[in-house]
């Protein structure tokens, strides 16, 4: 887990490009405004952390780029193209998949049956949603033990195994995670981070939020820290990790508080 | 004499499964209480009357065609008039479908008169029986299409892609909007489905029923009894329910007289409504 920062810091440079830029971007519910002006980038072939305060507006940042928010102001580039205002299924479509906040799997249907909803839009391609299927089982061998069991009754790591590998099988070029360890315990954390690290180092891209500052630094190779609807800072990880602002605001308020920080009550769509 | 009733109440069961299962659908997934569902049914009898009355086409074949047909129907109605007010409160679809009703079934008046018409085979199919058990042909021909009809809806929500996304839609809106479900698409096949399953219960129950305009209100009473009985938006729990109350009418009717019938499927459905609101099989998701 230690060593994931310089594995992603030193990437080949073929995959250093640009391919996710977001501008200036504002969002929000109704008559609330959430996003108030966010620059971000993802390079190609990283893993670029997201983390901030509860309320700060990473899911809803998240959400507005895989097109569940519309955007009011600003921009999005994927690839150097216009997304904004893309439906979900164009992002998707183009390879952006999103593993959203509380995992959201369909309870009631069977894990494999979450799967292939993950690869709804591949509707011509039997023989490559079959192989990631297999793929995804080879990753998470509990899935397979499980496929026939209906999502909702798996222990929340399962779930969680069953959201990101139908996240996995839209066969995406980025894979947004928010909330990666969300209620988890320690060492699943760490087999969803080595099962992200080994898909990572086979050139899928990572865009991850998450409450756990200290992990979420060392295995990323870019973060960006937002606050109340803003990014208030951001560089190389490890930069940050030393950063004494950095600390202050986060790691402090961590390290005083034990395991994890409070999170205050959210209201998830 | 009690074997008799039982096979009676089971081909009506089956029967009020087939008329509930669509309605339930619409229902559970887009939370829509379509007040049309009855006028489609009908408007299904009607369909079968007149295929069969000046073309001679027998209803079996009207099936195939009424299921196409109703599912377009439906398809465009919520494309076209749902759609656009799925945000609104409930009260509000209820209202739009309660007018559409009213056009629909005055405009079915209109077109037919209100006078009991009724579609008679020739020749008739006669009847079978098993001892002291008799039970007309077409009646017991009605039962098994009925039968086969609530089978391929489920078959068909469980196995295709479609049914998948109805399903999803149903669990969780945005969670399938992230898989690339588009929405109002699957609102408008949804629908469809509930549609084709009332027209195709409307042909099926030419055969047994006269037919009018003034029958859409009394189907869309079983259709709401079913419901309620079964727990919404499962296909099973619509044939629970169609069998539950096709026993209790018959039954009841022979203990009390078939004149309390109706009475007795709103007592069952209040006493539901108070003490088992879920339903017999209530949860979430088509199984
Ligand atoms: N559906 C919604 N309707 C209205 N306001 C919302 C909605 N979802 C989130 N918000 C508000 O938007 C703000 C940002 O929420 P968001 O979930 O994006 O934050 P977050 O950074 O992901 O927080 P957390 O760490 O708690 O997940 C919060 O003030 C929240 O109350
Ligand atoms: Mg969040």
């Amino acid at each position: 887990m230690n060593t994931a920062g310089e594995r992603a810091a030193a990437m080949p440079a073929e995959r250093s490009g640009e391919l996710l830029r977001i501008e200036g971007l504002h969002s929000g519910y109704g008559p609330v405004t959430v996003l108030w002006g966010v620059d971000l980038s993802v390079r190609e072939g990283g893993i670029t952390a997201l983390i901030g305060s509860n309320g700060a507006g990473k899911s809803t940042l998240m959400r507005t780029v895989s097109g569940l928010v519309p955007a009011r102001a600003g921009r999005i580039f994927w690839r150097g193209a216009e997304l904004r205002d893309a439906t979900p299924a164009r992002v998707l479509g183009l390879g952006i998949a999103h593993v959203p906040e509380g995992r959201r799997l369909f309870g009631a249907m069977s894990v494999e049956e979450n799967l292939l909803m993950g690869a709804y839009l591949r509707r011509n391609d039997a023989a490559g949603v079959a192989r990631d299927l297999g793929r995804v089982y080879t990753i998470f061998p509990k899935l397979k033990e499980r496929r026939r069991q209906a999502a909702g009754t798996m222990s929340g790591g399962e779930q969680q195994m069953c959201a990101i590998g139908r996240g996995l099988m839209s066969a995406p070029r980025l894979l947004m995670i928010d909330e990666l360890s969300l209620g988890l315990s320690p060492l699943l954390v760490e087999q969803l981070v080595d099962a992200l690290l080994a898909l990572n180092r086979e050139g899928l891209t990572i865009l991850v939020v998450e409450q756990d500052v200290v992990a979420a630094l060392e295995v990323s190779g870019t973060a960006y820290v937002m606050d109340t609807g803003r990014v208030t800072q951001h560089g190389e990880s490890s930069a940050l990790l030393a950063d004494p602002a950095v600390r202050r605001a986060y790691l402090g308020a961590f390290e005083s508080q034990g395991v994890s920080t409070p999170r205050s009550g959210t209201i998830v769509v | 004499m009690f074997l008799q009733i039982l096979v009676n109440g089971v081909v009506l069961g089956c029967l009020y499964a087939c008329i509930a299962a669509g309605f339930s659908l619409v229902w559970g997934v887009l939370n829509v209480i379509n007040l049309m569902h009855g006028s489609f049914i009908v408007l299904g009898s009607y369909l079968a009357w007149g295929a069969y009355h000046s073309m001679g086409v027998s209803p079996w074949v009207t099936i195939a065609i009424a299921a196409p047909l109703f599912y377009l129907m439906g398809y465009l109605v919520q494309r076209g008039v749902l759609n656009r007010v799925m945000a609104a409160p409930v009260l509000v679809t209820l209202t739009l479908t309660f007018g559409m009703d009213l056009i629909l079934n005055n405009a079915m008046i209109l077109a037919f008169k209100a006078d009991y018409r009724k579609l008679i085979l020739d020749p008739p199919l006669g009847t079978v029986a098993w001892g002291s058990v008799v039970v007309p042909v077409d009646r017991l021909v009605a039962t098994v299409f009925a039968l086969v009809l609530t089978g391929a809806l489920y078959v068909l929500l469980r196995r295709t892609r479609m049914g998948r996304a109805i399903i999803a839609v149903r669990l969780d809106r945005d969670a399938a909007r992230l898989m690339g479900v588009d929405v109002p698409v699957t609102y408008a096949a949804a629908f469809g489905l509930g549609a084709a399953m009332a027209g195709c219960a409307g042909v099926l129950l030419a055969l047994i029923f006269p037919i009018s305009p003034l029958s859409s209100i009394p189907y869309l009473g079983k259709a709401f009894v079913v419901c309620v009985l079964g727990g919404l938006g499962s296909v099973p729990g619509a044939v629970l329910g169609g069998l539950v109350l096709g026993l209790v009418e018959s039954f009841g009717a022979m203990a009390i007289g078939p004149e309390h019938a109706v009475t007795l499927s709103f007592a069952l459905l209040i006493g539901f409504l108070v003490f088992r609101p879920q339903g017999l099989l209530g949860k979430r998701g088509f199984e």
